[in-house]
């Protein structure tokens, strides 16, 4: 599909950047064409999160990715290094690995035998006869991604050979992601294999939308409230009322998080109540970080990287779209590295309770992005509202700072969606 | 003490998934010993102490599970599932004293209703699944220490699995 000008205006007129009624159109969830064009221009063109290092310790270790519907291997060469490599043989473009992660010595096409390297490099082929003396295998190698770069071991490719480093895409996030960070008094995390993976009749948007909303929780999640109270570990009128205190926070780039307040009360900070019980963990966080980054580390929040990664308390959210309305999502949950086993295995299972297909919280989200995909199918009128919060937001070091159940975040988002989707329009 | 004869495995197996079928959860989580483990795993190879699993409840968890889908107001079971669960390949073996084994395979159909358009909902979804119990004897009766659930497709992607499967 090519994408004409005239396509451009119509994707910036579906997010209308209102001062007091920002909202975007139905068919930003629903149109084909809209789909196949986030596919080229924000999937094939930014940074995507591809996995953490910790998935691939040793040389010969691979998964297989998909961005924007494009498969690619993520390998880790007997040099040490990653290679993030198109899965596309060069000969006739079957892929050279149908497995989703393992470990091999090389990647072969199963057509006619040509076999590459951990790094893609074309090492064979067979009956080579059949090519000249003067064949050049180094022009054949497996095609790598243009950039394939590391922030502390969360691993994310670029398509384009242009644009931003990483480090300038993750620039208005990156105090936020060190102090993610920072409940590991090692500063490290160590994902589990496998996964939690779902899959939902809806758009990829949706679930990008509602990680930092925090004004759902008291309705989609009152169940799991009453799951909470059933369990003594508070009434629903406290959580409601936890849920009432921090911040929304739209940021530049597409980015944004919620965030609820840190603090070094055990009441009210999990890290805290942590630091009590295991005296072993207070003595290497208080080791490494002074009283003012402690506040700041104990503060919960789930950090959205545009356009496809959500860093949470227990886990590394990553939206895969499929179509238009399909869009699967994974949950890596990561150990927090130099922390007593057990802090481990109570986010562990913490972790289930809430979250994947069968958690008590995680379906009810789910069930309401199925809702909104039905819902916007009616074009009565064509505008979803994110303008909650609008006229009490403030600007603060180029943030959006609003309520934390304000939509700042969701408007940074389709901010720069809009951007992305409408980028070359006279 | 009499060991757990085919004919008593089936009865249990079938009973319980009538149970599940029918929405009766209070009877069906009286089915559990105390110490009782239900277990759903991603990856059946992988001690589920170091790894995640789709559900892996104690007795405790079961019991929220349970209390969620009766007693509180969840949107993932409302509607709520229709199933249809089909038992077979029944075997059972002796496991020690008081103790018995029971397998089969379970094809679990499952479907909610709703209005036309719904995205989600109106479609059947097919569940195949081994399924592993350890069984104590309990007064005249046997009740399930411990329930394994292993579906064909464990480590794919799933919608909704808010049913009990």
């Amino acid at each position: 599909m090519a994408v004409t000008e005239r396509d451009l205006g119509r994707f910036a007129a579906m997010v209308v950047d209102d001062p007091r009624e920002f909202r975007v159109s139905g068919a930003v969830y629903t149109d084909p064409e809209v789909f196949a064009a986030e596919l080229a221009r924000i999937f094939a063109r930014t940074w995507v999160y591809v996995g953490h290092e910790s998935e691939l310790p040793a040389p010969g270790d691979y998964k297989t990715v998909l961005i924007g519907g494009q498969p690619l291997i993520l390998s880790r060469h007997e040099d040490g290094r990653l290679y993030a490599l198109f899965n596309r043989c060069r000969h006739r473009g079957a892929v050279v690995c149908r497995q989703e992660r393992g470990h091999s010595n090389f990647f072969r096409c199963r057509y006619h035998n040509w076999v590459y390297a951990n790094n893609g490099a074309l090492i064979g082929m067979a009956q080579s006869t059949g090519y000249p003396d003067d064949f050049d295998r180094d022009r054949y190698g497996l095609v790598a991604a243009p950039r394939l770069a590391s922030y502390r071991g969360l691993l994310f490719a670029r398509l384009a050979e242009d644009g931003p480093e990483l480090g300038e895409h993750l620039a208005p996030l990156r105090k936020y992601i060190d102090w993610w960070f920072g409940r590991s008094p090692t500063g490290d995390i160590e994902v589990l294999l496998p996964p939690h993976r779902y899959e939902y009749p809806g758009n990829w948007k949706l679930q990008a939308e509602n990680g930092y909303d925090g004004y759902h929780g008291n309705y989609v999640h009152l169940s799991w409230q009453r799951v909470l109270a059933l369990a003594k570990e508070g009434s629903v009128e406290e959580v409601q009322q936890y849920r009432q205190a921090g911040a929304a926070r739209g940021l530049a780039g597409g980015h944004g998080l919620l965030e609820r307040p840190g603090s070094l009360n055990p009441n009210s900070s999990w890290m805290v109540r942590m630091m009590a019980r295991y005296p072993e963990y207070e003595q290497a966080m208080r080791a490494r970080y002074p009283e003012h980054d402690l506040v700041e580390i104990s503060a919960r929040r789930n950090i959205f990287i545009f356009p496809n990664l959500y860093l949470f308390d227990t886990h590394l959210r990553v939206i895969v779209p499929k179509a238009v309305d399909r869009t699967e999502v994974q949950l890596y949950f990561y150990n927090l590295r130099g922390v007593p086993s057990g802090l481990n295995q109570g986010r562990l299972r913490g972790h289930e309770r809430f979250y994947g297909p069968a958690g008590f919280g995680a379906p009810d989200d789910i069930e309401v992005f199925t809702e909104v995909q039905t819902g916007v199918q009616a074009r009565g009128h064509e505008w979803n509202l994110l303008n909650r919060g609008q006229h009490r937001e403030r600007r603060e070091n180029g943030e959006w700072v609003g309520h934390t159940t304000d939509e700042a975040p969701q408007r940074s988002l389709y901010r720069q969606w809009r951007e992305l989707m409408s980028d070359g329009l006279a | 003490m009499a060991s757990l004869s085919l004919e008593e495995a089936q009865r249990l197996l079938i009973a319980e998934a009538r149970l599940l079928d029918e929405r009766r959860f209070e009877e069906w989580e009286a089915l559990f010993t105390e110490d009782a483990v239900y277990w759903v795993p991603i990856d059946p190879a992988r001690d589920p102490a170091g790894a995640l699993s789709i559900i892996h409840d104690d007795r405790q968890r079961i019991h929220e599970r349970v209390y969620r889908l009766t007693q509180t107001p969840v949107l993932d079971q409302q509607p709520p599932s229709r199933t249809i669960r089909f038992v077979a390949n029944v075997e059972v073996e002796p496991a020690g004293d008081g103790e018995a084994r029971a397998r089969c395979a379970q094809l679990i159909a499952e479907m909610r209703p709703g209005g036309p358009g719904q995205a989600g909902l109106n479609a059947p979804r097919w569940f195949a699944a081994r399924c592993d119990y350890r069984l104590r004897r309990a007064g005249e009766g046997w009740k399930i220490a411990q329930k394994t659930v292993i579906f064909l497709n464990a480590d794919a992607p799933h919608y909704n699995l808010s049913f009990i499967p």
